[in-house]
């Protein structure tokens, strides 16, 4: 196999820092000791990616993350047909390579992909470990190390875009939330490089938007908004500022919830 | 100072001799046509008041807006002591000098203008506008002046006593809609937003009500939370322009009181003042402790902290100061009761979180009040500063029915709102009044309001559109909800024994709306497969040295289905005529369970509302499936247990149904209209009122990207319906056994 060289691209050099916020870590040790997908649920932004891209380090295995949208056909993951000078030829997708070599696979986002899209992972989530490549006439059996990541957000989908039951009960599951305040603060102080006192306030103005889940807003403000809204701190945005910009404004078009939102904010500095 | 007071220099009988002033503002021949004009008003017999006043006012306004405008106040003043009465002349003419310095000349010819427009209709209401003129100009500006009055006029009818109750401000509706009028925020404007804050700041929103106003009328002044249901008060007057803010400080005070108390205080053997005074320091308490939470909290307070170090010994000014030292640690003491209670509050912060300290801090200085010859009149003490609650919350008054009402100095003990001790004559009245409404109940029970099943519980209130006027009036139909009737259960079953042909017909159309939807695209820059048409051309460019397309793939675009549907149903009186063997009502809800199943299946959003109107204060609706529901048992029983009865208010129900469907996130939104009939209601004698008005909530929906359809059933539907809906907005449907076939073939194709 060549999967020393062909996927060294794909490999993680410097350690992703991930505060583990409780058993996550021996589960998914586990889940890939027995080569289990996994599926990660969970808020945007609450550091499902950043988990997934530190256990691929921790495992010294490529990461190939592929972010479903929903236009995303069968094509763009398992490869297709280009031409080239001379007719045409077969090019792999990131799952067929992920497959090949040896990858961990992360679809992120996996209910924004057409369903019949997500149907070809069927094959690989069960114990033949194959992908049939239609088109090319091939079946690609999985590299022992290949294993399958997805995530998928529960709190915004509506029923249409669910998991189908048959995908569903191919994967272990982990949930995931924002972190404990205190283990969020030291996240946030850590990652933007500010104060943890400022990075309290802003965990806990986080708190705040969080209540309004909704009632008014789809998802509160995401560990992700509070560290950038960090780094705008360091870069000289007073708090209130730095809100507006990174939380506030983003999080919401609706006058009322930003009104309510700034006043919230406001009440916490 | 008003005009007919000034001393004009000579007898007030009609001399023809005219004071220096109006030498100078009357140049040339003016000044004989202000003589001419006085004269007129002399011998009218108005008295000497109105001449005298008209001379004085004339020159006042001839030096601001030109002779011409000031002449034209004669006989304006002379048609209103006909109409109404010399005084009132009088009046106005002093009034017209205080608008002709507000305002430019041609706004204050349009604003005689007005003035005069209402002597034909209602010369009464003059002398209560002029006496409020100042104050109405200054809010609303002549043009939402003209729009309040013509309001006005139309929300009273005939019924003069009512007019003038409105123009007095005696109503609460009339000061509810001088509000909405002047833009100001109100409760209802701001509701929303203080729902959000409050939910944000404390993860949890206990039911918050707009307090009604008391028995006589007078509004609520302060906010209330007894029996854990926040009530703010309708408006706060006299802070314009900062009520979002002050309602914020309100509502945060109250959630502080949530979140850090413990419960009711027991009154046990307190007297009035104690009770002002542990409550005051538990809100000082509470608010210490949010602030030490979320201490930005400080700035949505302090500027209503106002009071200043100095003032009387009087209760309520000790108080307000008391309030202010414990908010504000820089505060200057001046009172040896204050440092006294100021000391006390800094030496227990150790164990602030206890609410005994309140008490036991209350309890002491309260006594050393006592003590002092400081009186403290209940009846008549307002809490301050204005953000805070009348503390009805805090204390557990005793409920026990058997108990003898106790002494009236203790009921007076909650009575710290100035309006509740105007209010009740009684102390027994008084005690029913302020009590919660039963404590034992959750705070949830208190809200749904659903003692009488016949009475409705008001939801919105929706603007109309006067096509005389030509304006928006806003809140001007009060929409209730009614609960459904508990109809058949088996209805579902029965309708499938019914209709089990047509069902099945429609089953299959449903099958194709789902499945034949996606479309072939050619020529595309990705796909799943190779659009050999394509590859073929471009190889062909390829060898020939011309650069290739590089679209060379097809493929299926993705099923677009993104349709919610609001469907609403007439049931007003006419829907009980009979068709055949079956009623027009019956007849549509069939249809409606038929299409309600369809889109069911299609995963298509949908809500139904039946409605009828019973005058502008009742648009009667029964919510029979919202846009969350599963359509099931419940549904199938609220739409057999639609009875007709009452009118049409089609534009009101437009409205309505537009504000649901526009909250659900689709790429198209419908209002499905079924009628059998022109609008109509008890209340507007003119039909094509309610046609212009319903006219214009489509385009109103229309301007919002709200699709209106309607379906007219029967062939006795004038031509209204396509003057609202327009021409291709409608179709007849004659036949209206085919009612419950058609619609849903219909949607299928509007979706499709």
């Amino acid at each position: 196999m060549t999967d020393d060289t062909t996927l060294d691209g794909y490999r993680i050099a410097e350690e992703p820092t991930y505060h583990a916020d409780g058993d996550e870590v021996a589960f998914y040790d586990a889940a890939y000791a027995a080569r289990l997908p996994v599926m990660l649920k969970g808020p945007t932004g609450c550091g499902k990616t950043r988990f997934v891209e530190h256990m691929a380090w921790r495992l010294g295995r490529p990461l190939i993350t592929v972010s479903c949208h929903e236009d995303m056909t069968a094509s763009d993951l398992v490869g297709r047909y280009l031409l080239g000078r001379d007719g045409t030829h077969w090019q792999d997708g990131p799952l067929t390579m992920a497959v090949r070599y040896g990858a961990i696979c992360y679809l992120d986002e996996i209910v924004e992909a057409r369903q019949d899209t997500t149907v070809i992972i069927h094959a690989l989530t069960d114990n033949r470990r194959i992908l049939p490549l239609e088109k090319k006439g091939e079946l690609v059996q999985a590299h022992p190390d290949f294993q399958l990541v997805i995530s998928y957000n529960p709190g915004y989908q509506s029923v249409l875009k669910d998991l189908k039951e048959s995908t569903k009960q191919r994967f272990c599951a982990m949930d995931f939330g924002y972190p404990d305040p205190a283990i969020e603060a030291a996240i946030v102080a850590a990652q933007a490089g500010i104060a943890e006192d400022q990075a309290r306030r802003l965990v806990q103005i986080a708190g705040k938007s969080r209540n309004l889940r909704g009632q008014g807003l789809d998802e509160g403000a995401s560990t992700r908004m509070l560290i950038h809204a960090g780094r705008l701190m360091g870069a000289g945005l007073d708090l209130r500022q730095a809100c507006q910009l990174a939380l506030i404004t983003p999080i919401t078009d609706d006058a009322d919830m930003r009104l309510a939102l700034s006043a919230a904010v406001d009440a916490c500095v | 100072m008003p005009v007919s007071d000034l001393r004009l220099g000579e007898p007030a009988t009609g001399s023809p001799s005219l004071s220096a002033a109006s030498r100078a503002a009357f140049p040339g021949d003016g000044l004989a046509a202000l003589s001419a004009a006085r004269e007129r008003l002399a011998n009218a017999g108005y008295g000497g008041e109105v001449p005298r006043v008209f001379e004085a006012a004339a020159c006042q306004v001839a030096e601001l807006h030109g002779p011409e405008t000031a002449l034209a106040l004669g006989p304006a003043a002379s048609r209103i002591a006909i109409r109404a009465q010399p005084r009132v002349a009088a009046l106005f003419l002093d009034t017209a000098v205080a608008m002709a310095r507000k305002l430019d000349t041609e706004t204050f010819a349009r604003w005689l203008e007005v003035m005069l427009s209402l002597l034909r209709p209602a010369p009464a209401i003059v002398l209560p506008l002029l006496e409020r003129m100042d104050m109405l100009i200054e809010r609303l500006g002549l043009d939402m002046l003209e729009a309040w009055v013509a309001t006005g006029m139309r929300f009273a009818a005939n019924d003069a006593e009512r007019r003038m109750a409105f123009f007095r401000l005696e109503l609460p509706e009339a000061q509810r809609l001088l509000e909405r009028h002047a833009g100001e925020d109100t409760f209802q404007s701001l509701e929303r937003g203080l729902r959000a804050f409050h939910t944000a700041l404390w993860g949890r929103m206990p039911p918050l009500r707009e307090a009604l106003p008391d028995g006589k009328g007078v509004a609520a002044r302060r906010t209330s939370f007894a029996a854990g249901v926040i009530r703010m008060p309708a408006s706060f007057p006299g802070h314009r322009g900062r009520e979002a803010p002050l309602y914020r400080a309100a509502l945060a005070h109250a959630g502080a009181h949530f979140a850090y108390g413990h419960g009711p205080f027991a009154v046990g053997q307190l007297k009035p003042m104690q009770i002002a005074v542990v409550s005051l320091i538990e809100d000082a308490r509470v608010e210490a402790l949010a602030m030490r939470d979320m201490p930005g909290l400080r700035r949505v307070w302090a500027p209503f902290h106002v009071v200043g170090p100095e003032g009387v010994a009087t209760a309520p000014s000790l108080f307000a100061r008391l309030a202010h030292a414990l908010f504000d640690p820089d505060f200057p003491v001046r009172h040896g009761w204050i440092e006294k209670g100021v000391t006390m509050f800094r030496d227990h912060l150790d164990r602030i979180e206890d609410p005994a300290v309140s008490r036991h801090i209350g309890n002491l200085l309260g006594n050393d009040l006592g003590q002092t010859r400081v009186q403290f009149n209940a009846r008549g003490y307002v809490v301050q500063p204005v953000y805070r609650d009348d503390n009805l919350g805090l204390w557990d008054f005793p409920d026990d029915p058997d108990q003898p009402p106790p002494p009236q100095e203790e009921m007076e003990i909650d009575s710290h709102d100035l309006r509740r001790s105007e209010a009740a004559e009684t102390p027994g009245e008084r005690q029913q009044e302020d009590r919660p409404p039963d404590a034992d109940q959750p705070p949830e029970a208190l809200s749904t309001r659903t003692v009488d099943p016949e009475a409705g519980v008001t939801v919105m209130h929706l603007p109309e559109y006067d096509p005389v006027a030509r304006v928006e009036r806003p809140e001007w139909v009060t929409v209730k909800e009614y609960d459904p009737a508990p109809g058949d259960p088996s209805f579902w079953h029965e309708l499938e024994e019914r209709h089990a042909g047509l069902l099945m017909r429609t089953e299959a159309l449903v099958r194709m709306a789902q499945t034949g939807r996606t479309r072939r695209l050619k020529r595309q820059a990705e796909g799943e497969s190779l659009d050999l048409d394509a590859v073929i051309s471009a190889a062909i460019d390829y060898r020939s040295g011309r650069t290739p397309d590089h679209r060379l793939y097809e493929g299926t675009s993705p099923p677009e289905r993104s349709i919610a549907v609001h469907l609403l149903l007439d049931m007003s009186r006419s829907t009980a005529d009979r068709v055949g063997s079956q009623t027009v009502l019956s007849l549509e809800r069939d249809a409606a369970a038929i299409l309600a199943r369809a889109m069911d299946r299609l995963g298509d959003p949908l809500a139904i509302t039946a409605f009828a109107s019973n005058g502008r204060d009742d648009l009667r609706t029964v919510p029979v499936k919202r846009f969350p529901d599963e359509l099931g048992l419940l549904s199938g029983m609220a739409l057999s247990g639609l009875t007709p009865g009452y009118s049409t208010r089609i534009g009101a129900a437009l409205r309505l149904a537009g504000r649901s469907v526009s909250e659900v996130p689709c790429h198209r939104r419908l209002v499905l209209l079924l009628t059998d009939g022109e609008p109509s209601d008890v209340d507007v004698p003119d039909r094509d009122y309610l046609v212009a008005d319903a006219r214009r909530a489509v385009h109103g929906l229309s301007a919002k990207n709200i699709d209106t359809f309607c379906i007219a059933l029967g062939s006795d539907v004038g031509d209204s319906v396509a003057r609202i809906f327009g021409r291709t907005g409608f179709i007849r449907v004659e036949r209206l056994e085919s009612l419950p076939e058609k619609l849903t073939a219909l949607y299928l194709r509007m979706s499709g």
